[in-house]
């Protein structure tokens, strides 16, 4: 039994890891531009078919690819929230977020378009799990955890040790009196923007790394990357860490309790839970 | 200012309205086509399509029918009952059609049947859950595929013959999960093939690790994995990881010939599909063949090419294009004595020579029950060696 645990919540710690760099980019958007942008569903896509591009077409290796992914998810970010979400903006909260839904749908549309439906899987050999006592993990876990966990470290050091960090943190704590200090808060927001969606995208490619990938990729985990978001603290970073992580783990415990096909009820369970109760989220809304 | 007089107004409409009789004779005649063309479903949507555009197109080339055209309405149900459930208000309530074909997916179907039996509207398709057939649709559904017991019942039948002694069922949460198990191990226990377990998912995660893992602490020979393609995918390289080496059953929409150039090798070695055959000797199977230029159409292809050709001899045996009508006429086709026809534009020439007829398609006798059930069909299982299917047997 013991066993069982604890293998479930390394499966939990692999799943969470990966819903990490997504959910801090919907953290980090909401944390400067004020509003939850459901589109990191369609860029987590982008990103997906960025990096299958490059592994599969082109023969990179992972890493290059997932720096791919990363670089054109971002550029799709920037290029869809000046055209599409930036003007709605100064219309209020729920036409922003309404927007980003509606973009979210054209966006996924787009990459159906140009790619169709069919499941594509990355130029990867596939390798059987390797055991130590009792526990199993895949290399490619291991291999989406590092990659996982080298995005985030990077960005905490962007962020507390770099000017136009030390600048983000600012705009997201208080914009008017970082526009006091000369801080272009628009600028910011653009920069925010670029690096969250290219986190999305990173994110979108680990979660194909493991499986496929099709249009609806980053879709069927905006629920959990949304969950992880809102249990950490809606506009934390590192909320939004422990948030992944306590959803991922959550959801592979709760097989000890629920039948399998109600694991999609943890997301929801977790953020009713975090509503009711603790509405500012795990590690509260403080930006980094 | 224009004034508008009662008379005036009067002698406009009737103006109009005598040469509406004129135009509706030439206006194409509309059917409502309701396939998944996007999601899980999407390898078969397109090309039911495809097959049903043929015949219309050979029966439009043929004269039409009652002397109208005929034109395929097309929505996308996505493989989500709710994409379905507002694509099917559309078909009905703005193009009103009498008949919705081809929807895919159980719950899809589940979701949509009502909307037509409210609406007297007539539904065929493809699912393959018991419970469709069940609910109380007053006449207006068919199905050509064979119903979950039939599939069931077969699918062991061969799991026996084959000699595997502990089976596994892994099933992804759908309206078919449960009365598969059910009939799976109905079959299976008498012949003293042991169920070791079942297990349900859920459909949109990205592992299943943990699933994997309950399944193989049983030690099963055999696992039965009831789910679609992209939930199949992810189980069978998780099993891949997880070690597991023995058997791997599934249907043929779950590991399709594109899974099959995606997926690695080693990933898919072993794993044997079954699907309903078409009835390859039949001269409507020719037909379809011809008119689709392929060589072997597949099951899903052959249905329907049946379903297009049953409505439109329903409509002209009717005289009549409404849903209602198709309900109570359908059975003169399919269940007659009278003269056998494998396609309908011969069909439609017989019919309007005054001949009865019997339509006996490419997906088998098109003969159904009281409830829209087909009464029987064969099953063909494939095997995948080396990235390939390879042919077993038809049984």
């Amino acid at each position: 039994m013991l066993i069982d645990i604890a293998q479930l919540v390394l499966n939990g710690v692999m799943a969470g890891a990966i819903l990490t760099t997504p959910a801090i980019g919907l953290t980090a958007i909401y944390a400067v531009l004020r509003f939850p942008n459901f589109s990191v569903a369609s860029h987590a896509t982008i990103g997906a078919f960025a990096g299958y591009c490059a592994n599969v077409w082109l023969g990179w290796p992972l890493v290059p690819s997932s720096v791919v992914a990363f670089l054109v998810a971002g550029l799709a970010g920037s290029l869809s929230d000046t055209v599409v979400l930036r003007p709605l903006r100064p219309s209020g909260l729920i036409t922003a977020t309404i927007a980003s839904v509606a973009l979210t749908i054209a966006l996924e549309n787009m990459v159906r378009l140009g790619f169709g439906n069919s499941l594509r899987d990355y130029d990867l050999p596939i390798m059987r799990d390797w055991r130590f006592g009792g526990l199993r993990v895949g290399p490619q876990q291991l291999e989406d955890l590092a990659i996982s966990v080298v995005a985030v470290g990077t960005l905490f050091a962007f962020l507390a040790f770099t000017r136009l960090g030390k600048a983000m943190r600012a705009v997201a704590d208080n914009p008017t009196l970082a526009s006091i200090k000369g801080i272009d808060a628009d600028r910011i927001g653009q920069i925010v923007n670029f690096i969250a969606m290219g986190l999305a995208g990173l994110g979108g490619m680990l979660l194909g790394l493991d499986t496929s990938i099709d249009p609806l990729t980053g879709f069927r985990a905006i629920l959990a990357i949304f969950a992880a978001a809102v249990v950490g603290g809606l506009g934390s970073i590192p909320g939004a860490v422990v948030g992944a992580l306590t959803v991922g783990v959550a959801e592979e415990l709760s097989q000890l309790v629920l039948p399998s096909d109600y694991r999609t009820v943890v997301g929801f369970v977790a953020i009713l839970l975090v509503l009711s109760f603790r509405p500012r989220g795990i590690l509260g809304a403080r930006a980094y | 200012m224009i004034r508008i007089t009662r008379r005036g107004l009067l002698q406009t409409s009737a103006a109009l309205a005598l040469p509406a009789v004129g135009r509706a004779q030439g206006a194409p005649m509309q059917l409502g086509v309701l396939t998944p063309l996007t999601g899980a479903g999407s390898f078969d949507g397109p090309r039911m399509l495809k097959a049903m555009q043929a015949v219309a197109n050979e029966i439009n080339a043929a004269g039409g029918l009652l002397g109208r055209k005929i034109e395929l309405v097309v929505e996308d149900d996505e493989t989500n009952p709710e994409a379905a459930v507002r694509a099917a208000h559309k078909l009905i309530d703005v193009d009103k059609v009498p008949v919705i074909m081809g929807t895919w997916a159980s719950a899809v179907t589940t979701a949509v049947a009502p909307v037509c039996w409210e609406s007297k509207t007539f539904l065929t398709t493809v699912s393959g859950a018991d419970s469709i057939t069940h609910l109380p649709h007053q006449g207006y559904l068919i199905r050509t595929q064979p119903n979950n017991e039939l599939q069931a019942t077969k699918h062991a039948d061969f799991i026996i013959r084959h000699g595997a002694k502990r089976v596994f069922i892994l099933a992804i949460q759908a309206p078919f999960a449960e009365p598969t198990r059910k009939y799976l191990t109905a079959t299976l226990t008498p012949k003293g093939v042991e169920v070791a377990g079942s297990l349900v998912y859920d459909k949109d995660k990205t592992s299943y690790r943990s699933e994997v893992d309950q399944a193989l602490k049983t030690k099963p020979d055999m696992l039965y994995l009831n789910g679609y393609a992209p939930d199949v995918a992810v189980v069978l390289r998780d099993l891949y990881r997880a070690g597991y080496d023995g058997g791997k059953f599934t249907q043929s929409y779950a590991l399709t010939e594109k899974s099959l150039g995606e997926l690695p090798k080693e990933v898919t070695q072993g794993v044997i599909t079954a699907q309903p055959s078409a009835d390859l000797n039949s001269p409507a199977y020719a037909a379809a063949a011809k008119r689709l230029g392929i060589a072997t159409p597949d099951s899903y292809e052959a249905q329907a090419t049946d379903w297009i050709s049953i409505v439109a001899l329903t409509i002209a045996k009717a005289d009549e294009a409404t849903g209602t009508a198709i309900r109570y006429t359908v059975r003169k086709i399919t269940n007659s004595a009278a003269m056998v026809v494998y396609t309908a534009v011969d069909g439609l020439a017989a019919l309007k020579s005054g001949k009865d007829i019997k339509y006996s398609g490419a997906s088998g006798p098109c003969t159904f029950t009281d409830i829209g059930d087909i009464l029987d069909c064969k099953f063909r299982f494939n095997g995948v060696d080396n990235g390939a299917f390879k042919f077993i047997e038809i049984a």
